[in-house]
């Protein structure tokens, strides 16, 4: 009874509790906002990699296999499963239209069950939009002013829009549909990323035969095209023949994962399956005897032998992404799709690959981006251990701050023993004296830390604009804004490791003054 | 062992006592400053009767307050080969008793003033003499007698001149009223023998005077035992029974 008396005296009359509180407090409100900004950035990545995956997917790379519609129509007969498009996924080399030719990854997609099975659509950069990104703050943003840009530039970002979502673009010439692409919004570099985290396309400068340099305003989605060259392969893996096509593009697109944005352009599956020779093919009899004759049966000429066509060979595709319905677990949807292809497999013994060979390339849209999410979560520990350490210097200073406590109150001790007091009952009051300061100090922190992460962007903001102090530049970040996510369970731990944290700071002056002599206690001086 | 005791206006009354209680026996204490030792007590010998009041007279230094410590249970006596000499509280031997019994002794058994009045200064007159009662009693028992053991102590800071001091904080009182303050509280618990260390010494002398009449008028009503230390020849005088401490050792006026 004494000691919550006695707390409550201390605490409301002494100056060093105070210091120990606000010491507990900044502990527990940076490890909470470290912690909410790493799992921020780590939620923002883990969405940002989801976004042009779907849930699962079934992928058998560079051969790919047949059949797939037959896969999609079984996939989508089962209740777990919403929807399923073919994609095949494969690298070539793309001329951009500053003459650079870069590495690229090419999807090939099924535009419309794209759409349905992943965020495609969300990530179309170029489209109308109504109100402003949150950095930019002058509304600079062309996409603001879709009607102006139709009426004086002749650019219908409405079109465009739908040219992305279908992966085509009208004909300059006879209106035409034409096969379209959508190019990564960083891949040509023609997009300068401006310091409210947008874009504004940027025209290329050419270099002329006479030593001057011309510049061309190219706007990709409207009038710009990109060179594609990709090497087909048969169905057993040997390399044919490379091909080159040249694809307007439709659109750009923004997923949040930098390094798919700078290296993905997404096609119409058949154009792509037409120049890999993944399309359907007549399977033909293959002639050992090269100077073979037979009689034409229509004529009575003699001929050199023809190939007789002896079956087709479906269209190939190298994935099949799934998108399962709502409610259902990962897992369970991966083993759901591992059983359906063991059915498909086992309705085409001998075209597709076994369900046993395909067991490890039904994988989730976590599996896929492992190592991405491993990595940051990994640097996400490593950030808050070395916050951790930082922290834990707290238990020191409240170890000092208790212990100068201690000593300034010897007489005190010595008075309570005198009438009576334990030694439990004294060290019962120093750690209960720790425990509320450890409570108050990381309640007061908790808020304090959830408030910063609730308002971090605001905050920075201020900042920027009072001190000009830019931590997060959009121009550098591939985030707009800084991410967080407050997670309870988070601010919990944090919470409970700040008290335990003080309790541990108490109880060496606790155990120091349980032990306290109580004669030469009350002659202390 | 019988004693005579005889009362501070002179008239004599024989009370002859059966058993002490409190007895020292044999108790010797040296203290290390460093490496030195310095021997305080060279085996005392001392009996105090029930509802005596004793004051035990000597220079500095010569382990007045030590004594009192060790009869109070805030100290252990030397053990000297092998033996430790005896200190006992109505028969039972304080010296092999666990550190909880003596918590609980000094809780319940006895009061203890000081010279230096030793109040805590963050606390209130009133929680300062409630504070014991909270240490005897813990916190649920404190609680279920909660406005008892307050009404106590108001009544006896308002027996000591201090009822309307109650909120007020140490340092917002004087010398005088902190001492009473301070017997206020070593009297909450109803105590069986009061070990009051040089109780007057830091005050002049008509406060001192007066906190000692309070401390008679008390002692005598309730029929406390009372050990004072004390090198006041004139407060010894009017003490039932006077021991002076010698090279550390008892010798009885």
């Amino acid at each position: 009874m004494y000691q919550a008396l006695l707390t409550r005296k201390y605490l409301t009359r002494k100056i060093m509790p105070m210091l120990a509180m606000v010491a507990v407090m900044l502990s527990v409100a940076t490890i909470l906002v470290t912690w909410s900004v790493m799992g921020g950035f780590l939620v923002s990545l883990i969405q940002s990699g989801r976004v042009l995956v779907g849930d699962v997917a079934i992928v058998w790379p560079n051969v790919g296999f047949g059949h797939y519609d037959d896969l999609i129509e079984m996939l989508e007969q089962d209740e777990m499963i919403d929807s399923a498009t073919p994609i095949i996924e494969t690298f070539g080399l793309a001329q951009l239209p500053d003459g650079r030719i870069e590495l690229i990854q090419i999807k090939g997609v099924d535009a419309t069950s794209y759409s349905d099975v992943t965020g495609f659509a969300d990530t179309l950069w170029w489209k109308p939009i109504t109100e402003p990104t949150p950095k930019d703050k002058g509304r600079e943003d062309l996409r603001l002013i879709a009607d102006d840009l139709r009426e004086n530039a002749g650019i219908d970002l409405e079109q465009i829009f739908q040219n992305g979502l279908t992966l085509t673009r009208p004909d300059p010439d006879d209106g035409q549909l034409d096969p379209a692409g959508v190019l990564g919004v960083e891949v040509t570099g023609l997009n300068y990323r401006t310091k409210w985290g947008g874009y504004e396309p940027q025209g290329v400068n050419r270099a002329m035969s006479d030593g001057r340099v011309m510049h061309e305003s190219v706007f990709m989605p409207h009038d710009g095209s990109v060179g594609l060259t990709v090497l087909s392969l048969d169905s057993d893996g040997r390399p044919v023949d490379p091909k080159t096509i040249t694809i307007p593009i439709a659109n750009e697109f923004q997923s949040g994962l930098y390094e798919v944005d700078q290296r993905t352009i997404v096609i119409p599956l058949e154009v792509l399956q037409r120049n890999l020779r993944m399309d359907e093919a007549q399977r033909i009899t293959l002639e050992r005897e090269p100077f073979a004759t037979e009689f034409d049966p229509e004529t009575g000429i003699l001929r050199p032998k023809m190939r007789e066509v002896v079956g087709i060979d479906p269209a190939r595709v190298t994935t099949v992404l799934v998108k399962k319905t709502d409610g259902v677990e990962l897992e369970v949807m991966r083993n759901r799709v591992r059983e359906i292809y063991a059915a498909f497999a086992r309705k085409h013994q001998g075209d597709v690959p076994s369900s046993h060979d395909m067991h490890w390339q039904v994988k989730t849209w976590e599996d896929l981006n492992r190592t991405m999410i491993s990595a940051v979560k990994k640097e996400t520990g490593l950030v808050l251990f070395i916050f951790g350490i930082v922290s834990f210097t707290t238990v020191f200073l409240v170890l000092a701050i208790f212990w100068s406590m201690a000593s300034e109150k010897t007489k005190d001790i010595g008075i309570l023993r005198a009438l009576g007091a334990s030694t439990m009952g004294i060290a019962w009051l120093w750690v209960r004296y720790g425990a509320v300061i450890g409570v108050v100090g990381a309640s007061v922190g908790t808020v304090l830390g959830y408030w910063i992460v609730s308002n971090i962007n605001t905050i920075h903001d201020w900042i920027g604009e009072h001190t000009g102090l830019v931590i997060w530049d959009p121009q550098q970040y591939y985030f707009i804004e800084i991410p967080s996510d407050v997670d309870p369970t988070k601010a919990l731990i944090v919470f409970i490791v700040g008290i335990m944290t003080c309790v541990l700071g108490a109880l060496l002056p606790a155990w120091h003054s349980a032990r306290m002599d109580p004669v030469k206690a009350l002659r202390f001086e | 062992m019988g004693t005579e005791t005889i009362a501070h206006d002179g008239t004599e009354t024989m009370a002859k006592q059966s058993s002490p209680i409190l007895s020292v026996r044999d108790v010797r204490k040296t203290y290390k400053l460093g490496r030195v030792k310095v021997p305080v007590l060279h085996g005392v010998d001392l009996d105090v009767q029930k509802g005596e009041w004793v004051t035990i007279l000597g220079a500095s230094g010569s382990g007045k307050s030590t004594l009192l410590h060790l009869m109070g249970g805030l100290d252990r006596p030397d053990k000297v080969d092998g033996q430790r000499g005896t200190i006992s509280f109505e028969g039972n031997d304080l010296t092999k008793q666990s550190k909880r019994t003596l918590d609980r002794y000094r809780a319940d058994d006895i009061g203890f003033v000081f010279q230096f009045y030793h109040l805590l200064p963050e606390l209130s007159v009133v929680q300062n003499v409630c504070v014991g009662s909270m240490i005897l009693h813990g916190r649920i028992g404190y609680m279920s007698n909660r406005s008892a053991t307050v009404q106590r102590a108001t009544e006896l800071l308002e027996r000591f001149g201090l009822g309307h001091r109650l909120k007020h904080r140490p340092a917002e009182l004087s010398g005088g009223e902190r001492q009473r303050v301070a017997i206020a509280r070593a009297l909450i618990n109803d105590p069986s023998v009061l070990l009051a260390d040089e109780p007057t010494g830091n005050l002049d002398m008509k406060t001192g005077a007066s906190i000692l009449d309070t401390m008679i008028e008390y002692r005598e009503k309730a029929g406390l035992t009372m050990v004072m230390v004390t090198h006041d020849e004139r407060i010894a005088a009017r003490a039932d029974r006077v021991i002076r401490l010698l090279d550390g050792r008892v010798q009885e006026s």
